[in-house]
């Protein structure tokens, strides 16, 4: 029978992430965004509630929840920071690739160290369709350069491609960029020449599968973004008077207000139902790279209304709106892009015979 | 957290298919070439009472009251929800021309008398030929605006005296009863208004106009006129002590609402049938390598996802008694322009076999159209969701 309920304890690590978020992020993101940096007590504070290992294995000290937590918390601290959610999570989508590929002795092997020593950042670049970036493999090393990571040090950097993927984890100069979102995050211009591949992986089922995961995390950050823009503008159309009214009651901006609140829940709901998908064992490459396109709209028809709606206080950056704004749009050129997505999206779709299944028939 | 359709839930819809398929669509495509309603005595109709369809949902019998101990109950209209879009998959128009008591059958059950319920509904329980049953709000001056209706009802001894206009009833003409909406007081808002039983034959209940529509043919939409019409005391659904009692909750508005994602998901049933068209139909001619072709048709299988888990969910908080109003019109918002997407995409697919109206994704086009208009326009769902989400004022 279709459910949404999300369950205790699902429930529970939700309110933990939005207080988490309320507390350290929300009311810092000016400050991080300024340093490129959340600090040390705000990594202290997540370490401690044990979120830096939701997804990781119990054998490895992890609470090893599936695919639906790790959108839950996504949302709930991109919603405070999408910059510092990226920021105090050291594996970042580059868990994914280390999963899929070697399973608990590569996460053991590669992700854990990062884990000891606080500050670490990895960071996942895709390498196939879609990327910007030209990197050469010879039997030299690894060389090229990757326009941008939104990190300030990156300690261990994974190439995914269609067909598989590297590790790399020295002989990575980092030039500092200003960013243009995600800023709490850091950005980088990462320079490799011959850097030594650490480990190298071909298995273009697992890198799907990587791939997706990936995809469905940066589209549950874009959801968190997008629900904090529409109630941001939400609120402050409420208190903002013109014409002799709120504005929230003039009925082209309270139209406006109704399809943003419809534009986070169709974000959201795409999200879960890849996450479900996933968490079901069903297959959900294609549900996670439409969760992707979905959020990556939805998320670039919400924020620059949310600047719109506080007009040229939208602009300035006494208000947080036109940082939601960059940081949509910063999100959604990860991963090859929306274009990639949609491709894929669009490929599953057409090589469908017969009748579209909307979603997972017959289960139970 | 559960997002797949049960197999027993599949099982009925892989039989509302069978009949979709050798049944339903062929039906609607006849009335559409033909644009004109399926007749009361076309032998489809005997079918479906064949089959069992063409009841009342009433069971015949008061339900025994709630105990205690019984604990909430949940309802169940998300399978109702996937049988419905299936059904719409098939062709909208003909599930709306249904044999059935129809959209008289809620206000019946819901509060209706126990003798009412009887004479009203009885005669679907087992019925002896294909009958219907209508329902009549909707006013030449009074669509979405259903407090303006201005069909009078006037006491006179025991009896009513009802007067007025009605327009775009489903099944009107052919029905035994109508469910007709008129007001005592149109000062009093909704307050004012009350629920007649009119049958048919009653002297005064007269001009039927089968209207002539873009789509959804197969179903009629009727016109009618009451004049003078004396009702007998009896037909007030619910009698007097109803209003009466309704009148101490004024101002209590339900928190939530089963009928917008029960509409909404028809809307998805139609883009479902356009988009498997529009994919068929690119593939017989070598389109789909096209990948501005792809993009769209990917963008209309996600969108109707989006508008079925909007629906499911609606359906989903409305089944555990729990708030949905903002959900449930976010569900009547979204889903009918996302079929008119598929639809029209498919037209474009189509080309110039589109203009020559014989396709059917070109009758889906026309169809779909209503489903953004009825059970609220789109307008109407955007005030309900800016009331709860900004306190929009009502005035």
């Amino acid at each position: 029978m279709i459910d949404f309920e999300l369950g205790d304890e699902l429930e529970l690590v939700r309110e933990t992430a939005r207080d988490f978020a309320e507390d350290h992020l929300r009311p810092a993101l000016r400050d991080h965004e300024a340093a490129q940096s959340v600090g040390d007590s705000t990594l202290d504070a997540f370490r401690n509630i044990g979120f830096e290992t939701l997804e990781w294995p119990e054998t490895l000290g992890g609470s090893q929840l599936g695919a639906l937590a790790r959108c839950v918390v996504s949302e709930e601290l991109a919603a405070g920071d999408a910059g510092a959610a990226l920021a105090i999570d050291p594996l970042g989508p580059a868990l994914y690739p280390l999963l899929e590929f070697g399973g608990i002795e590569t996460l053991r092997e590669l992700g854990a160290p990062l884990l000891h020593a606080p500050g670490s950042r990895a960071w996942l670049v895709w390498n196939g369709e879609g990327t910007r970036n030209r990197i050469e493999r010879s039997a030299a090393g690894v060389t090229g350069t990757i326009a941008w990571v939104p990190a300030s040090r990156v300690d261990l950097l994974v190439f995914l491609d269609e067909e598989g993927g590297f590790a790399v984890s020295e002989g990575i100069e980092h030039a500092p960029l200003r960013g243009s979102g995600l800023r709490a995050a850091g950005a980088s211009e990462l320079t490799l020449v011959k850097a030594p591949v650490r480990a190298e992986w071909s298995d273009a089922s697992g890198a799907a599968t990587a791939l997706a995961r990936c995809r469905l995390v940066i589209a549950a950050l874009l959801v968190g973004v997008m629900r904090e823009s529409a109630e941001y503008s939400r609120r402050y159309a409420l208190d903002r008077v013109a014409f002799g009214k709120p504005i929230a009651h003039h009925q082209a901006l309270s139209f406006l207000i109704a399809d943003m609140a419809s534009s986070v829940d169709c974000a959201r709901l795409l999200v879960w139902e890849a996450a479900w998908r996933l968490e079901a064992g069903e297959d959900a490459h294609e549900a996670c790279a439409t969760a992707f396109v979905e959020a990556a709209e939805q998320a670039m028809f919400v924020t620059p209304n949310g600047v719109q709606i506080l007009g040229g206080h939208g602009f300035m950056q006494d208000y947080p709106v036109e940082k939601f704004m960059r940081e949509a749009r910063a999100l959604s050129l990860m991963l090859g892009g929306v274009d990639a997505a949609r491709e894929a999206a669009g490929r599953e779709l057409v090589s469908t015979l017969g009748r579209v299944a909307l979603n997972v028939e017959a289960i139970g | 957290m559960n997002l797949s359709i049960d197999s027993e839930t599949q099982k009925r819809i892989d039989g509302v298919r069978k009949l979709g398929e050798s049944q339903i669509r062929p039906v609607g495509l006849e009335a559409d070439r033909l644009g004109r309603p399926t007749p009361a005595d076309h032998p489809f109709f005997d079918l479906l009472l064949e089959i069992g369809m063409g009841r009342s949902r009433w069971v015949g019998e008061e339900p025994a009251e709630d105990s205690d101990t019984a604990g909430p109950r949940v309802g169940n209209s998300r399978n109702m929800l996937c049988i419905s879009e299936e059904m719409s998959y098939w062709d909208r128009g003909v599930a709306v021309s249904f044999p059935g008591p129809g959209l008289g059958e809620p206000p019946l059950i819901s509060m209706g008398t126990a003798d009412q319920k009887a004479r009203f509904l009885g005669p679907f329980l087992e019925p002896d030929r294909p009958r219907w049953g209508s329902f009549a709000m909707t006013e030449p001056g009074a669509g979405s605006d259903v407090a303006a209706i201005a069909s009078s009802a006037r006491k006179d001894g025991g009896d009513w005296i009802l007067n007025g206009a009605k327009s775009f009833a489903a099944n009107a003409s052919r029905a035994d009863w109508i469910v007709v909406w008129a007001t005592v007081d149109p000062s009093l808002g909704r307050e004012g208004h009350r629920a007649f039983v009119v049958e048919r034959g009653t002297p005064g209940l007269g001009d039927f106009v089968v209207e002539r529509k873009m789509g959804l043919k197969a179903y009629e939409s009727t016109s009618f006129t009451l004049r003078d019409c004396r009702v007998p005391g009896a037909n007030l659904i619910g009698g007097e002590e109803h209003y009466a009692r309704r009148a101490g909750f004024k101002g209590a508005m339900r928190s939530f609402n089963a009928t917008r994602p029960l509409v909404a998901i028809m809307a998805v049933g139609i883009g479902r049938a356009a988009l498997d068209e529009a994919l068929a139909f690119a593939r017989e001619n070598n389109l789909l390598g096209d990948a501005r072709i792809r993009d769209r048709l990917e963008r209309i299988r996600r969108r109707l996802r989006v508008a079925r888990l909007l629906c499911w969910r609606a359906a989903w908080l409305a089944d555990h008694g729990r708030p949905n109003i903002v959900e449930a019109s976010m569900s009547k918002a979204v889903a009918p322009n996302v079929a008119l997407e598929a639809a029209s995409l498919g037209m474009e697919l189509l080309g110039e076999v589109g203009g020559r109206g014989d396709h059917l994704i070109e009758k889906l086009f026309r169809d779909v159209k209503a489903m953004d208009i009825v059970e609220g326009t789109g307008q109407v769902q955007r005030i309900v969701m800016a009331r709860h989400l900004v306190q929009l004022p009502r005035d």
